[in-house]
């Protein structure tokens, strides 16, 4: 009896942690702020691709786009509009932001990066 | 049996307590599929000025407001205007020219004159949701749930850009509504710096224009300013000193009326003491 006692403590320490985690990982987990772009949602991150390239049809400067997707770390321009555009088209993007997006690819892909 | 409850819910209580700490201390979850509005300042000012040249580029102004939310801006308006002066002090003053726009364009609450041709359909952000290789099985749903919420209104889906194909690519629009001089008086008035030469710019719906270039030349000189860098007098207002018995021409980079052969008034104090005075010119977009 004695030793079914600390089982039973023993199972309930377990369930106890069980049930830590699951409400400070689910139900209640750590909020993030001041967070880098990178950590942006694979969504937020397409659309912040869409707006460079809005931005890029009328300035046409692919140095600028560029700087714009700078901020997102390490990662080339390319390879990030890229994954932006992967994205957008398989989620329906409307075509007309998919050209875009094509198109500033196109533009980062044959930029030199010398102004 | 009592005297195993009294074991067991010690335990699942401290178990609770190990499991709270582990998860929200030891290992908690990475910062992943964030929303823009929990990033850094810095990183909302860049997120912010992205979203203001794509709305200068395709005049978009339910996609600009709609991104905006996104931030969690208390006032969209004035989280623009602040960040217009901002870039004005570090001299990037076209970010800071298209974050004033669009701060305007909010503000007027109608669509910015578009200036260049981009797309021309409407605004629906996809309501898919991402592959399960970019989804957080843990905080994924709640923040898509909300970003789904605010793009999925059908007032977003039923906008049409008013931007038309243009001929050309000017990007300000205003060029083609110069503003006009409504108002130029002399002040006489002591309490003010000797000189004072007041500009206040105004849209078309009478509110301060932030971010309107001034240029003001003189026989040998020239200069440019911005309206917006002292706030506290208000988001269109600007000022120099003139010299006295130097004649100066003042007009907006915009296009605008020419305010010229402003000299410094010679005023009178009610002691009897003379000081120089100044004027207050205001432009305002027809």
């Amino acid at each position: 009896m004695k030793s079914n006692r600390w089982l039973f403590a023993f199972i309930a320490l377990l369930a106890g942690v069980a049930l830590g985690l699951a409400y400070g990982w689910i139900v209640e987990p750590v909020d993030f702020f001041d967070l880098t772009p990178d950590t942006l949602r694979a969504d937020y991150k397409a659309d912040y691709v869409l707006m460079v390239a809005e931005t890029y049809r009328a300035r046409s400067d692919p140095g600028f786009a560029a700087r714009q997707l700078a901020v997102f770390g390490s990662q080339s321009p390319t390879s990030f509009a890229s994954q932006g555009l992967e994205y957008a088209r398989a989620n329906d993007f409307a075509s007309e932001d998919i050209s875009l997006i094509q198109e500033l690819i196109t533009a980062l892909q044959a930029w030199s990066g010398i102004p | 049996m009592r005297h195993v409850a009294w074991i067991v819910l010690p335990a699942l209580l401290i178990g609770l307590g190990i499991g709270l700490a582990l998860a929200w201390v030891v290992f908690p979850l990475g910062a992943v599929n964030s929303s823009p509005g929990a990033l850094r300042a810095d990183f909302k000012d860049q997120y912010r000025s992205a979203i203001a040249a794509a709305f200068a580029s395709n005049g978009n102004l339910e996609r600009a407001r709609a991104r905006l939310e996104l931030l969690g801006d208390t006032d969209a308006i004035v989280a623009l205007n602040a960040q217009a002066q901002r870039m004005l002090a570090d001299n990037k003053t076209e970010q800071a020219s298209d974050a004033a726009a669009l701060a305007s364009a909010l503000a007027q609450g109608n669509a910015y004159v578009a200036p260049v041709l981009t797309t021309s359909t409407p605004y629906s952000y996809p309501t898919t949701q991402p592959t399960a290789a970019e989804d957080d099985a843990l905080s994924a749903p709640t923040v898509f749930d909300d970003f789904a919420s605010l793009t999925s209104e059908t007032s977003l889906t039923q906008i049409v850009v008013e931007a038309t194909a243009r001929p050309t690519q000017t990007r300000m629009p205003t060029q083609s509504a110069p503003f006009a001089l409504i108002g130029q008086e002399s002040l006489c008035d002591a309490n003010l710096p000797d000189g004072l030469l007041q500009i206040l710019v105004l849209n078309a719906n009478r509110k301060q224009l932030p971010g309107a270039e001034v240029h003001i030349a003189w026989a040998g000189g020239k200069e440019s300013f911005f309206t917006g860098l002292k706030p506290e007098l208000g988001n269109g207002y600007a000022d120099f000193i003139m010299t006295p018995d130097v004649s100066y021409t003042v007009q907006l980079a915009l296009g605008s009326d020419v305010a010229a052969a402003l000299l410094a008034p010679s005023c009178k104090a009610s002691n009897g003491a003379l000081f120089t005075g100044g004027f207050k010119l205001t432009f305002q977009q027809p």
